[in-house]
């Protein structure tokens, strides 16, 4: 109330007044560029993923596919693909295209009981994975994943519809994943490889519901792979995407940092000049 | 009615010869209020004045040129969509935010500068107002009630009877209008047509000249029974104009696995199924949302909203969740050419339950 409410000019009280606000301002500027950095970085150094092709099918590969075959699969799926009984079911019919899901994405061989068989590093390289399939598909036919691109950017907006309606419930608008019931999830779809998305449309891995050529032909599966990738490789313009799950983290973030801010606004306005 | 009793009031001579701050400060005097300090903030043309100024200045000039901005990006941005494969992604996606952040920095800063105004600008002043103790005095309390009835008799209402009835009449229309948007629901009778009434009826229900609607894909292209494998859900739609948009027409169709112990609700619904093909309607019974997150291993579909899990195994039962009634099923049937169509509609009604819905499950 009797504070001197006329600091003479050259009080060292108002010069630290305004380099303080300069401190303030250019901190702000320095965290945005920091930010803005971070972001930029991390859309450039994030890798491209990687694309496996199906190998090329001889009987010299076939030969090597069952010996993998019989070291690591037979005591679970059976001697001719049959599958045991309460351990792991028939190969017959699967086809390459469930082989290469499965064992590229490490889910096979499985590592332990559970809910779910979770995604994990690859125990079989490339060639290996290719010589499974081979065998697989040899003994016991099956969908086959085809070759070359499986992109059309033509077709990024009939893919989005589609991805709306067939997959959007179980794995998030933005591909993230969600749970179903009793400790299963599906998966986000972070990892995932071209090849990947149309071998789990179509052969149905675990929870997944299969999705025959002709509920979604081979041009609407590369439609919604091709939205799946774009959506995956948009830029977040804001930095950061909050997890991409929508309003609950934005809502979140909006209300406390909307909030904040008002709050602090609110006691600058009632502060005595 | 408080203070100023006890001020002095000048003469009118007294009062041309008033400077206006003096004059200013008799006023408050006058209602009460006693200006403790009062002046400009700073010296004029001092150092700190400039400084106070520029600062606020500072302010207004980013919100024009917040504004400025704001209309330039506004227009001549490039705001066409880019795939995230195209070079210019990021000036797409630039787009928004920075026009939300253009006008609301513009907004924003105008508010600041206002405020600011009034801190560094406005003159300071401490005013002291005393307020009388417990009630107002006799005289003032008298006078004041006084003062309000004696208007009411001015106005002579008693004697004014077509006012008095208008005034009347107006005020029993505005209640009555006031009341038209909740009664309002009662004028239309939702059950007028009987068994066709609306919430019994969907697109499913086979055509006038007595044809059965055949089941779509989204796209349109009809449905065979061969196009569904095991371990599938298909969302389809009745054949018929809108059928894909009507709010109670889609349906899930499933293809279980053959050596699937399946149970039924009756042996009505166990006449519904086609082979292994099984058909439910995709709207919750809880509240409306589309069901559709389907575990092929457990045949169970579960509700996104609520949590609410069905059992495809069971009649659609609902087996967790909120939801009690099961999804009501679509009897299947195969055409002359083929494609697979609806028996009939639903024999239930699909979606959330209602009061007339009691009795018909």
């Amino acid at each position: 109330m009797t504070t001197p409410l006329e600091p003479s000019p050259g009080m060292p009280g108002k010069a630290n007044g305004r380099s303080k606000t300069m401190r303030r301002v250019s901190g702000l500027l320095a965290m945005l560029f920091a930010l803005v950095t971070v972001g930029f970085l991390y859309s450039a150094l994030t890798p491209t993923p990687q694309t496996a092709v199906a190998g090329e099918v001889d009987a010299a590969s076939i030969a090597a596919g069952q010996k993998l075959y019989d070291n690591s699969c037979i005591t679970c799926h059976g001697a001719n693909l049959q599958g045991v009984k309460s351990r792991g079911p028939s190969l017959i019919g699967v086809g390459q295209a469930a082989t290469y899901f499965q064992v590229a994405t490490g889910r096979m061989p499985v590592a332990d009981n559970g809910a779910q068989v979770p995604r994990k590093a690859p125990f079989y390289n490339e060639e290996e994975v290719a010589q499974l399939g081979a065998y697989i598909q040899a003994t016991g036919g099956g969908p086959e994943i085809p070759q070359g691109s499986l992109q059309n950017t033509e077709a990024l907006a009939k893919g989005a519809e589609l991805y709306r309606l067939n997959c959007a419930s179980c794995h998030n608008f933005t591909g993230k994943g969600g749970a179903l019931s009793q400790g299963k999830y599906a998966p986000a779809l972070g990892e995932a490889t071209d090849q990947e998305i149309w071998a789990a449309m179509i052969s149905g891995p675990q929870s997944m519901p299969k999705f025959s050529d002709a509920q979604l032909t081979p041009d609407e599966k590369i439609a919604v792979i091709t939205y799946v990738q774009n959506a995956k490789a948009t830029v977040d313009p804001g930095g950061y995407g909050l997890g991409g799950f929508g309003p609950v983290s934005e809502g979140f973030f909006a209300f406390l940092v909307g909030m904040g801010l008002i709050v602090s606004v609110t006691l600058w306005m009632g502060a005595r000049a | 009615m408080s203070g100023g009793h006890d001020v002095e009031i000048p003469t009118d001579e007294e009062l041309a010869t008033m400077s206006r701050e003096d004059l200013a400060r008799l006023g408050a005097r006058l209602d009460g209020v006693e200006l403790v300090e009062y002046g400009e903030h700073y010296e004029a043309g001092s150092k700190a004045d400039k400084n106070a100024e520029r600062k606020v200045a500072r302010w207004f000039l980013l919100s024009a040129v917040c504004a400025v901005a704001f209309v330039v990006v506004f227009i001549a941005w490039p705001w066409q969509y880019e795939t995230a494969y195209s070079d210019n992604q990021w000036a797409y996606a630039l787009y928004n935010p920075l026009i939300g952040l253009l006008l609301g920095l513009c907004i924003y800063a105008f508010g600041i500068g206002i405020i600011a105004f009034a801190k560094k600008i406005a003159p300071h002043e401490l005013a002291v107002q005393q307020r009388h103790v417990g009630m107002s005095s006799e005289v003032d309390r008298v006078t004041m009630g006084a003062e309000l009835i004696d208007v009411v008799d001015k106005m002579q209402i008693k004697r004014r009877g077509v006012l008095k009835g208008s005034l009347a009449l107006a005020g029993g229309t505005l209640g009555v209008a006031a009341l038209v948007p909740v009664l309002g629901g009662f004028i239309k009778n939702p059950w007028s047509k009987g068994d066709k009434s609306e919430l019994w009826v969907t697109p499913w229900a086979p055509l006038a000249d007595g044809s059965l609607v055949q089941m779509a894909y989204i796209d349109g292209t009809l449905v065979r029974p061969e196009d569904i494998p095991s371990g599938s859900i298909t969302t389809v739609f009745p054949a018929v104009e809108g059928g894909a948009k009507a709010s109670d027409a889609a349906v899930m169709l499933f293809r279980l696995r053959s050596d699937e112990v399946v149970k039924f609700r009756d042996e009505k619904h166990k006449a519904m199924r086609y082979g292994d093909l099984y058909a439910y309607s995709k709207i919750c019974t809880h509240v409306g949302c589309p069901v559709s997150l389907y575990e092929q291993q457990t045949n169970r579909v579960l509700c996104p909203c609520h949590q609410s899990q069905f059992d495809i195994t069971d009649g659609a039962k609902p087996v967790f969740g909120p939801a009690s009634r099961p999804l009501p099923q679509l009897p299947l049937g195969v055409n002359a050419e083929g494609y697979l169509v609806a028996l009939s509609d639903f024999i239930e009604p699909v979606g959330p339950g209602f009061w007339e819905n009691k009795g018909r499950y």
